[in-house]
């Protein structure tokens, strides 16, 4: 077909380019479509059900919501405490919220901190287990050593904290690990190099930092300060969820998250493994095996497995995943 | 800001970085460690897990609190180390505190598991590696070490010669064929390396006693530097004994887990912890405990003889408070004491004599010298311990007994190699006190100390009649 030369094709190039736009969302939103049957047969899937409730989910939603929070008030200058999400563009809110979701180490610590509150609940239900002050909690408290006693009660005090933060889904910065507390706030430093906000409250917020004084800090220096008697922190009915994966992950060098989503449902293996490589004596494993899972079996082999085999087996299943 | 507080009880060392996480000052346990590790003080911190925190803390401006593990030779040190990044005005380094500091010995392997593992690290650095027949001659040899070229041309010539004909066995003038047991673990050297070898022989087949052939493994003693290679001429200088030490290297670590073993199973039956038994088989237990004990002490004495005459030893020079360290090693000896109903007196204030010294071989030789005197003196006497200034530019710490002295004859003796004077019988209860029938090494040893810091050890005769000791070293 004959054709001018001129308005045409002008009218052709702003054409496409609408249709590239709405083509390019199309496109993504196909995408989200596609992504919901396999997340939904994810989420469904009985082997998952633990691992990736709707309480998890909406858990770890709110603590990244609460950090986004957190950032923005600090760029805004306010002091990140006070979060006032309402006072926050809500536009703002999301983009960081994107943001935070995109890294995936993050996202991994939120997720063991949402199941380490709901295994704490339902030992609570299930053996009427106190989730802030279990009682080798209460035997440090009551420890002739001051410091050790001291470092028991922070514990307690960051421990409840814990448990109501997590009710109302929310993370304090500074309950972070420092690698993450330091990318995070890297990223809300790389903003305010970018535009005109105010850096002071993040130096301020970066200056205030003390690793071992957020709740993980003080565990871990507990478990340490109980030396040799760390090991009676491997029973989670006498130490509590808490102090136990603590315990366990220094026993066994493994992350603590590891040793967290080890109590879940479904993963008695790993469980019992661990507690083998911590050198638990067998009847102590089966009965901690029953404590996380009172429909579980231990493994039958594991009576011929060495603390070094089973150690030696985890790490090969870590660099297989 | 939460600072923290030194008093705190869990601290168990502190030190110091700069901004290239070189270790400027830190507490005696973290300075050992420091030093077990392969560093200097001030040094670029060794301790490699403490490192890479301080890195890691000083990189991202933040406060760290983490688990950190060591291995310092002998034993696993744990802790929980809390960094804290210093801003560039103090230096711009960290401040280290290390909480719970923990020092366990490792439980030693199985005497077949370490066997294995000696193979395993024998293995991997072997340089050179052969397969012989059950007669031990070549069948096949690869090197690759440069400096082994030569020895593997040879073996390509004349293979089935028996191996040793290929190189130089030190030490060993018996011909070959040796049982391969006497063989394993000798040192040869071989044609155009300048280089010592250590010889592994590991034989194969099911039946170690009838074995099928033997792994032949050459592990070099030193590395291989440029212009050793192929250079005949370059080797006046290599010292003629090379510095292997068998028994500090070798035979101490493989004799403990056994030593120990006994040294436990017949306290057990001295205490009659495993059943009643006649009071003779109790004391031949006892026997056996305390020849055990002398045993496990004559080999850290020997272990410790080969380190202080090995060629080019020296110590570590740091401020060493005399009083400090006599404190220690006072508590150290506190029990031994006790028993024997001797008072340890010191005097001296802290901060009067300080000396530039190793510390802990400052402790040893004290150690010896005060653990002499709670042997060899009376029971229910007092053993004084001094340390002050003495004269020019030098420090002393004396320590004095009340026993009945040393004779001239015996001073011209006492320091020498394996010489015990049979002195001691008026420690009247040898049997009860322990094993203090020592090796006759101790005063050796710490002379070769003293010596080794720039100071002496000598004996005299005490104001009130017994023998006194005394280390001068040099002052601060």
């Amino acid at each position: 077909m004959p054709r001018k030369m001129g308005e045409e094709t002008m009218d052709l190039a702003a054409d496409d380019a609408v249709e590239a736009i709405l083509r390019d969302e199309l496109a993504r939103e196909t995408r989200a479509l596609g992504a919901v049957v396999p997340v939904l047969r994810h989420l469904l899937g009985s082997e998952a059900k633990a691992l990736v409730s709707d309480a998890i989910l909406a858990r770890v939603r709110g603590m990244i919501l609460d950090l986004s929070a957190q950032l923005l008030a600090a760029l805004a200058g306010r002091d990140p405490a006070t979060r006032a999400p309402h006072l926050a563009d809500p536009a703002a809110l999301d983009r960081w919220a994107e943001t935070l979701m995109a890294d995936e180490p993050l996202l991994g610590f939120c997720h063991a901190l949402a199941a380490e509150s709901l295994i704490t609940e339902r030992l609570q239900q299930r053996l009427t287990l106190d989730p802030v002050l279990s009682p080798l909690l209460q035997e440090l408290i009551a420890s002739d050593d001051p410091a050790i006693a001291g470092l028991a009660m922070h514990t307690l005090a960051a421990q409840s904290r814990f448990m109501q933060s997590q009710r109302r889904m929310e993370l304090p910065l500074g309950e972070l690990p420092a690698e993450l507390f330091h990318a995070a706030v890297a990223r809300a430093q790389g903003m305010v190099r970018g535009g005109a906000q105010d850096g002071t409250a993040l130096m301020r917020l970066q200056a205030g930092y003390d690793e071992a004084a957020s709740r993980l800090g003080l565990i871990a220096r507990l478990v340490a300060a109980m030396r040799r008697g760390a090991l009676a922190a491997l029973a989670l009915d006498h130490a509590g969820l808490a102090l136990f994966a603590s315990a366990l992950a220094a026993a066994t060098r493994c992350p603590r998250a590891v040793a967290v989503l080890a109590c879940n449902e479904g993963q008695s293996a790993r469980l019992a493994l661990l507690l083998r490589a911590g050198g638990v004596a067998l009847p102590a494993i089966e009965r901690q095996l029953m404590l996380a899972e009172p429909a579980g079996r231990m493994p039958r082999a594991l009576a011929g497995i060495s603390a070094e085999r089973a150690a030696a087996l985890l790490a090969d299943g870590a660099a297989a995943t | 800001m939460n600072s923290v507080h030194r008093t705190d009880r869990l601290i168990g060392a502190h030190g110091l970085t700069d901004a290239r996480d070189r270790l400027l000052s830190a507490d005696a346990p973290l300075a050992e460690l420091q030093d077990r590790c392969g560093g200097d003080l001030p040094g670029t911190l060794a301790i490699p897990e403490l490192l890479a925190l301080v890195q890691q803390a000083r990189r991202m401006g933040l406060r760290l609190a983490r688990a950190f593990s060591a291995f310092d030779g002998d034993a696993e040190v744990t802790g929980f180390a809390r960094i804290h990044p210093l801003g560039l005005d103090d230096g711009g380094g960290c401040e280290v505190l290390v909480e719970n500091w923990q020092r366990s010995p490792l439980s030693p392997p199985s005497a077949r598991e370490f066997a294995d593992k000696l193979d395993a690290i024998d293995r991997a650095t072997a340089e050179v590696s052969a397969r012989l027949d059950a007669r031990q001659q070549m069948q096949v040899l690869s090197a690759r070490a440069p400096d082994a070229a030569a020895l593997q041309t040879a073996a390509l010539a004349r293979s089935g010669t028996v191996w040793s004909e290929l190189v130089e066995l030190i030490g060993i003038t018996h011909r070959q064929p040796l049982h391969w047991r006497l063989i394993d673990g000798a040192i040869c050297q071989i044609a155009g390396s300048q280089r010592h070898w250590r010889v592994r022989l590991i034989p194969l087949g099911p039946d170690p006693h009838n074995p099928a052939g033997f792994e032949l493994l050459l592990i070099a003693d030193e590395p291989l530097v440029a212009d050793l290679v192929a250079d005949p001429g370059a080797q006046a200088d290599a010292p003629e004994t090379s510095p292997t030490r068998l028994v500090g290297t070798a035979l101490t670590p493989v004799l403990r887990a056994p030593l120990a073993r006994i040294i436990a199973n017949a306290e057990t039956i001295r205490a009659r912890l495993a059943g009643p038994l006649r009071e003779e088989y109790s004391e031949y237990a006892s026997i056996i405990a305390s020849a055990g004990q002398h045993l496990a002490a004559m080999l850290d004495d020997l272990a410790d003889l080969e380190v202080v005459e090995t060629p080019g030893f020296a110590t570590a020079r740091e401020p060493v408070d005399l009083a400090d360290a006599a404190a220690r090693a006072a508590g150290i000896l506190g029990v031994r004491a006790q028993n024997r109903d001797t008072a340890l007196v010191i005097e001296g204030a802290r901060g009067a004599a300080v000396a530039i010294a190793e510390f802990r071989r400052v402790l040893q030789i004290l150690i010896n010298l005060i653990g002499n005197a709670i042997a060899y003196a009376p029971a229910s006497t007092t053993v004084t311990i001094t340390a002050a200034a003495a004269g020019e530019g030098r420090v002393a710490v004396c320590v004095a007994d009340e026993g009945p002295g040393i004779s001239p004859e015996q001073a011209a003796r006492i320091f020498d190699k394996f010489e015990r004077l049979g002195r001691g019988s008026a420690g009247d209860d040898d049997e009860e006190s322990g094993n203090h029938k020592g090796s006759g090494l101790g005063l050796y040893i710490s002379r070769s100390l003293a010596k080794a810091m720039d100071g002496s050890l000598t004996v005299e005769r005490a104001p009130g009649g017994g023998a006194l000791f005394r280390l001068e070293l040099p002052a601060r």
